[in-house]
């Protein structure tokens, strides 16, 4: 238990170093910092992966279950994609100033929370379980990433004859950056619906129903409306540049609150994700 | 005339102003219905909201938010948001269609044709050859990663005429999934039947406690049974408690036995369209009448459920009523199973030495006396010439039973529409053609660009990095 909570924080250390290198880097131009946050990231992926591994042996099931585990996965999962991003496409390193904020603060919430490991129960020993949550996961950060395109774009587009032009020069140009942004939200949006058919064909095996319109499965397909709503004016009515950012920009916490807020909020027999170990 | 409004209205349900609107409706009314309990008005949970924000419940009530996605709005919403899919799904066709064609042309194309027909013409600066200037530009896509194959003297990056079918198929396969949502809603039945252990119950309306049935259920009625034939407190499997699990069969119209299974959580029982899963567990107690001779008249079974409120901790959840010869009614009779106690817990389990409660009553429900009996005991029935014992006391599992053949079509419709949206997402739909055109001017690089979707780059970045590369400006001669 100490060994993976020492290897967590960590993880949340360097990650917070990323987070001042991105912020520092970016705002006074030093390139050579930002590409350093990346490698920052990088290691606090390798010590969370640690964490959550040796976790994982000692409880002897995934970090599904209660708040510490499901945030824990959703910050890899976003500082995962993240590095992966930044690696193949250095230009987009400084999204980091906006993706690394969200991940230390969900990863430093998570570390006030009970670590207690939690039982698999009946109703959660499914394979489903670990597709479901998976792709709960990686939509989350596909959503997370194109939030930090859209935040570089506005804040470029704002400053069109200012400091911030040349501090994100290195971006790609705001066409491409808006193209990534549209990206990962159709990516995350893909995610988002695999996570609601499995988690539909999960109920169906689990409880004998598809869909009961409990808070967890109303907020997941709220989100999958909202992000297809984007989808829609991106594609069909045409928006473009900052007010598609905006929207990029908005969604995304609510896309976090379906995931972490809603079992915290509303008294739902459907733990969800970010459930408090209450039992499935 | 009629067919200008035709159009019109056609245009309007297949606009995207239109789709667009009615998923805002949809996703803010399902905020609202999110907010709210959901139920009848009946409901305990919507009773208490309603005390409890008086003015709010006016309004509430009023919008039908409190059944918010059965409501007729609601409804009404999803119904045109289908046929404004439907009409979406057809124009993507149509257009898909068109790029298929494209992208089919855009394979066939030579160099004279991209000679003729381009999007840009981009100037080489004069020390670069032909030949060069293509190399250049295979380099400068592939920086943006644009893998372009050399053919004929020409670049060219082009995606296979499926890839354009990720939208189309998509988008039918929602409406297949609203309208296969709808339909089964029509013909699906659900409720819960308590059957005790080794009872066999026919599934029709009056064996279940609570049963749902869409309207046009009785066209797809079956002739079976379902029963139960153990029971167990705990079953462990894989190392796992699975909880209280009952073994279930299901039996067709000749009583034979078409499957059996325990049924547990991720473990229901699954025959044609009928799915079976335990929702709760109770108590069953069995009774039978004998007459004066001691032989048995009749049999009954008492279900009996589990109450932190109960005196005895259990409460009856249904009668026997016992009639005399002519078949009136003279007795109704309730059951309870008093619980062991374990330290200061009750017992939710058979007691080690099983009694029940029973309550006889007059039909009008006037009490008439209360007696505690053992298995095998005996009381009397003044007037009837009979008496009743008391067989067993055992489990019963509270069955949660679905008839619903629209599953297997439903998984199908979410696998079609996860191919369609992950073709969306993930597959490049793109046309990148390029050649060299050697005049008196000198060299110019001729590019053909359709980045439809999934780019990684964009036509303003191609253009000025091939122009960067190539003449050493920011940006070159278009055409």
């Amino acid at each position: 238990m100490i060994l993976e909570i020492v290897l967590m924080w960590a993880a949340l250390t360097f990650y917070t170093a990323a987070t001042a290198m991105y912020g520092v880097g970016v705002t006074f131009e030093k390139d050579l910092l930002t590409r350093r946050a990346v490698y920052a990231s990088a290691a606090g992926v390798v010590f969370q992966a640690a964490s959550l591994g040796v976790r994982w042996e000692r409880l002897g099931h995934g970090p599904y279950l209660g708040f510490y585990e499901v945030a824990s996965l959703l910050v890899f999962c976003v500082a995962a994609l993240l590095v992966v991003v930044a690696w193949r496409n250095p230009r987009l390193s400084a999204a980091g100033i906006a993706v690394m904020p969200v991940a230390v603060l969900l990863l430093g919430g998570s570390m006030l929370a009970s670590k207690a490991g939690l039982p698999v129960t009946a109703k959660l020993a499914s394979y489903w379980l670990f597709i479901h949550v998976a792709f709960a996961n990686l939509a989350f950060a596909a959503f997370a990433v194109s939030f930090g395109c859209a935040i570089a774009y506005v804040i470029r587009e704002r400053s069109k004859s200012g400091k911030w032009v040349k501090r994100f020069e290195k971006l790609p140009a705001q066409d491409v950056l808006e193209n990534s942004t549209v990206r990962f939200v159709l990516v995350g949006f893909l995610f988002w619906a695999i996570m609601i058919a499995t988690g539909a064909i999960w109920a169906n095996e689990a409880w004998g129903r598809y869909w009961s319109w409990d808070p967890i499965e109303t907020w997941s397909l709220i989100v999958w409306i909202i992000y297809a709503v984007y989808l829609h004016v991106r594609f069909t009515l045409k928006w473009h540049g900052e007010r598609l950012a905006w929207f990029a920009i908005v969604a995304m916490p609510l896309a976090l609150f379906a995931l972490i807020g809603i079992p915290l909020a509303f008294n739902t027999p459907h733990a969800g994700i970010g459930g408090l170990g209450k039992d499935l | 005339m009629i067919g200008a409004a035709w159009r019109r209205l056609v245009r309007f349900l297949g606009s995207a102003v239109l789709a667009t609107s009615l998923l805002v409706v949809v996703a803010l009314w399902s905020v609202l219905g999110s907010l709210v309990p959901q139920g009848a008005a009946s409901a305990a949970a919507v009773k208490t909201w309603a005390l409890a924000n008086p003015i709010l419940e006016m309004l509430v009530g009023a919008l039908g938010l409190h059944q918010a996605f059965a409501s007729s709005l609601f409804l009404a919403c999803v119904g045109l948001l289908g046929l404004s899919t439907a009409l979406c799904a057809w124009q993507r066709t149509k257009v898909a269609i068109g790029k298929a064609r494209t992208l089919r042309q855009a394979v066939l194309s030579d160099r004279a044709s991209l000679t003729q027909s381009h999007d840009l013409e981009i100037v080489c600066d004069a020390a670069i050859t032909g030949p060069e200037a293509l190399a250049v530009a295979s380099e400068t896509f592939a920086h943006l990663g644009i893998k372009t194959k050399h053919r004929d003297d020409m670049l060219a990056a082009v995606s296979p005429a499926w890839t354009v079918w990720g939208s189309p198929v998509f988008h039918w396969a929602l409406l297949a999934l609203i309208l296969v949502l709808m339909g089964g809603n029509l013909f699906r039945s659900q409720g819960l039947m308590g059957v005790a252990v080794d009872q066999t119950k026919a599934d029709t309306p009056e064996s279940y406690g609570t049963y749902h049935a869409g309207p046009l259920r009785g066209w797809l009625s079956a002739s079976r049974g379902i029963r139960v034939d153990s029971f167990e407190p705990h079953y462990l499997s894989g190392g796992i408690d699975r909880g209280p699990t009952p073994t279930v069969s299901v039996l067709d119209a000749a009583g034979k036995v078409i499957m059996t299974q325990r049924v547990y959580p991720n473990m229901t029982l699954k025959s044609g369209s009928l799915t079976i899963y335990p929702d709760s567990f109770g108590l069953a107690v069995a009774l039978s009448a004998v007459d004066s001779s001691g032989v048995e008249t009749g049999r009954g079974i008492l279900l009996v459920d589990f109450s932190a409120e109960a005196t005895t901790a259990t409460l009856p959840i249904e009668h026997l009523d016992l009639p005399d010869s002519a078949g009136n009614p003279v007795y109704r009779v309730e059951a309870t199973v008093p619980l062991d106690i374990k330290g200061l817990v009750v017992s939710k389990r058979v007691p080690a030495v099983p009694t029940a409660r029973l309550v006889l009553s007059s039909p009008d429900g006037t009490r008439l006396g209360t007696r505690i009996v053992g298995v095998g005991q005996l009381i009397e029935l003044p007037g009837l010439g009979s008496r009743l014992r008391l067989d067993s006391v055992g489990y019963y599992a509270r069955l949660s039973v679905v008839d619903d053949w629209s599953i297997p079509l439903l998984y199908a419709g979410l696998l079609a529409a996860m191919v369609g949206l992950t073709a969306t997402a993930a597959v490049r739909q793109q046309i990148v053609l390029a050649t060299v055109i050697e005049g008196p001017d000198g060299v110019k690089l001729a590019v053909k660009m359709r980045l439809w979707r999934n780019a990684s780059s964009s036509r303003s970045e191609i253009e000025n990095e091939l122009t960067r590369a190539l003449s050493g400006a920011e940006k070159g001669s278009t055409t």
